[in-house]
């Protein structure tokens, strides 16, 4: 589904990613975790195409990302992004920030896209809320609603670039319910997150980065309660004491 | 003093076929400028390549010159190179090279105000550029660029009545040469056009703050 290919990738002079391989399959749940700055979200902007890759082979879905033949706009449609500041669009309603794309990209009527964002809104239970401007919202409410835009167009994988770590802590646990459901359906997910309980409960795979290298990638079970990596043991009591 | 010969019914005829070309010619300039600056200002955004700098430098040059030295180019220099405009067009296009590179300026600022996780949303789910400049970039530009763009709007009004050096026949030229009849007329003229621009002026401006309302 997703497979990186002795990937490098600079900005100006600065390397972000550094030989990075990794494949998720479908269905797999993948957390990554890694200290500020390790390349977790470049390595996951570079799923979509926001950013482009230097060097190497990016499939996604069969799509070469780094292939000039390759549209993006179309890999993008399949693939939905979560990020931390939830990124709504101010100026539209719930409803309107859902509805966009599907009504311009799978060109679905006005009334199939307010059936399918209702049903959506009501996954996420944000129905009551669909006439509401996002500045409205809190934050937790804010984050479901942009799952839900996500899921609109019925994408076969999701990023998530720290879906929580803008939230009340009080808030957080509505989010995760909601990933877990996503992950129990069977969506392929790559996940940034410290949330160890959601980890542990949902993840395939944990993979820690530092410097932009993949240092380790184990199954979550083993990862948290014995990392192979000395790196990997002194972050995880950090944020553990944290 | 007398004053009461100045407001004959020939003189206001007179004043307020001034303000009709005033009107018209700003007019016509606000829409032209508005389209020329909000062209340049998107490809300066956009940063398409070639043609984003070169409209950055024509910005730069233009926004460095004095109007009424565009004015006079327009009306005494273009004709030697076989452009050749009459005093009425000579103003609107001194004005829309000026005024819209003012306005591009306004625009990208406002692009640029746009948070750029808006951008990478609408990417995100699959949306082109140019869609979400369309449908989420500009809408929320607009709402942020549309005081300083009424302010400018309103700057050109007032900047037509520098074409008065060219005889453009609006409302400041039509003042003059009634009060260029008697000394008496001199004062009351200035009030006259006083009041002119500023209704026009407000009345934009009231058309603006429910423009801004509708925005919301
Ligand atoms: N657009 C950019 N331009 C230049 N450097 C960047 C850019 N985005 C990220 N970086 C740098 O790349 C490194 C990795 O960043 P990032 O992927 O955001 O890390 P993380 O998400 O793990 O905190 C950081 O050192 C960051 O400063
Ligand atoms: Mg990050």
């Amino acid at each position: 589904m997703i497979e990186f290919k002795d990937v490098n990738k600079y900005y100006g002079k600065f390397q972000a990613l550094k030989d990075i391989n990794l494949k998720v399959e479908k269905g797999q749940v993948v957390v990554l975790i890694g200290p500020s700055g390790s390349g977790k979200s470049t390595l996951l902007r570079c799923i979509n195409g926001l950013e482009e890759i230097t060097s190497g082979q990016l499939l996604v879905n069969e799509a070469d990302l780094h292939d000039k033949q390759t549209n993006l706009n179309d890999v993008r449609k399949n693939i939905g992004m979560v990020f931390q500041h939830f990124n709504l669009y101010p100026h539209k309603d719930v409803l309107n920030n859902i509805t966009l794309a599907p009504k311009k990209i799978l060109k679905l009527s006005q009334e199939q896209a307010e059936k399918e964002a209702n049903e959506l809104l009501t996954k996420v239970s944000m129905l009551d809320k669909a006439a509401s401007f996002p500045a409205m919202l809190s934050g937790g409410q804010q984050q479901r609603v942009a799952i839900a835009r996500s899921l609109a167009m019925h994408p076969d994988v999701m990023l998530f670039d720290e879906p929580t770590s803008a939230l009340d802590p009080e808030m957080i646990g509505e989010v995760l319910d909601v990933m877990k459901k996503l992950a129990a359906e069977g969506m392929t997910m790559v996940v940034v997150t410290h949330e160890m309980g959601f980890a542990k409960e949902v993840a395939d795979r944990v993979i820690f980065m530092e410097n932009g290298v993949i240092l380790e990638d184990s199954p979550a079970k083993t990862f948290y309660e014995n990392p192979k990596e000395e790196r990997a043991k002194q972050f995880l009591s950090k944020i553990i004491n944290h | 003093m007398d004053f009461s010969g100045a407001f004959s019914w020939v003189n206001i005829r007179f004043l307020l076929e001034g303000l009709w070309v005033t009107v018209q010619v700003a007019g016509i300039s606000i829409v032209l400028s508005f389209i020329i600056g909000g062209l340049i200002g998107l490809v300066r955004f956009a940063k398409i390549p070639y043609l984003s700098k070169i409209v950055g430098l024509y910005v730069e040059v233009i926004r460095n010159l004095p109007l009424l030295l565009i004015i006079f180019f327009t009306y005494f220099a273009l004709p030697q190179i076989g452009i050749r405009f009459d005093i009425f067009w000579s103003a609107i296009v001194a004005l829309t090279i000026f005024e819209s590179a003012m306005l591009s300026e306004i625009i990208r600022g406002g692009l640029n105000a746009v948070p750029n996780g808006q951008m990478e949303a609408a990417r995100s789910t699959g949306l082109s550029y140019g869609q979400g400049l369309w449908y989420i970039l500009i809408p929320q530009g607009l709402k942020k660029m549309l005081p300083p763009i009424v302010s400018q709007f309103i700057a050109l009004i007032k900047d037509t009545s520098l074409a008065v050096i060219i005889a453009l026949p609006e409302v400041t030229h039509h003042a003059k040469i009634i009060y260029g009849q008697s000394t008496n007329y001199v004062l009351p003229m200035f009030v006259a056009m006083t009041l002119l621009y500023f209704l026009v002026c407000y009345a934009l401006s009231l058309v603006a703050k429910q423009l801004e309302l509708r925005f919301k």
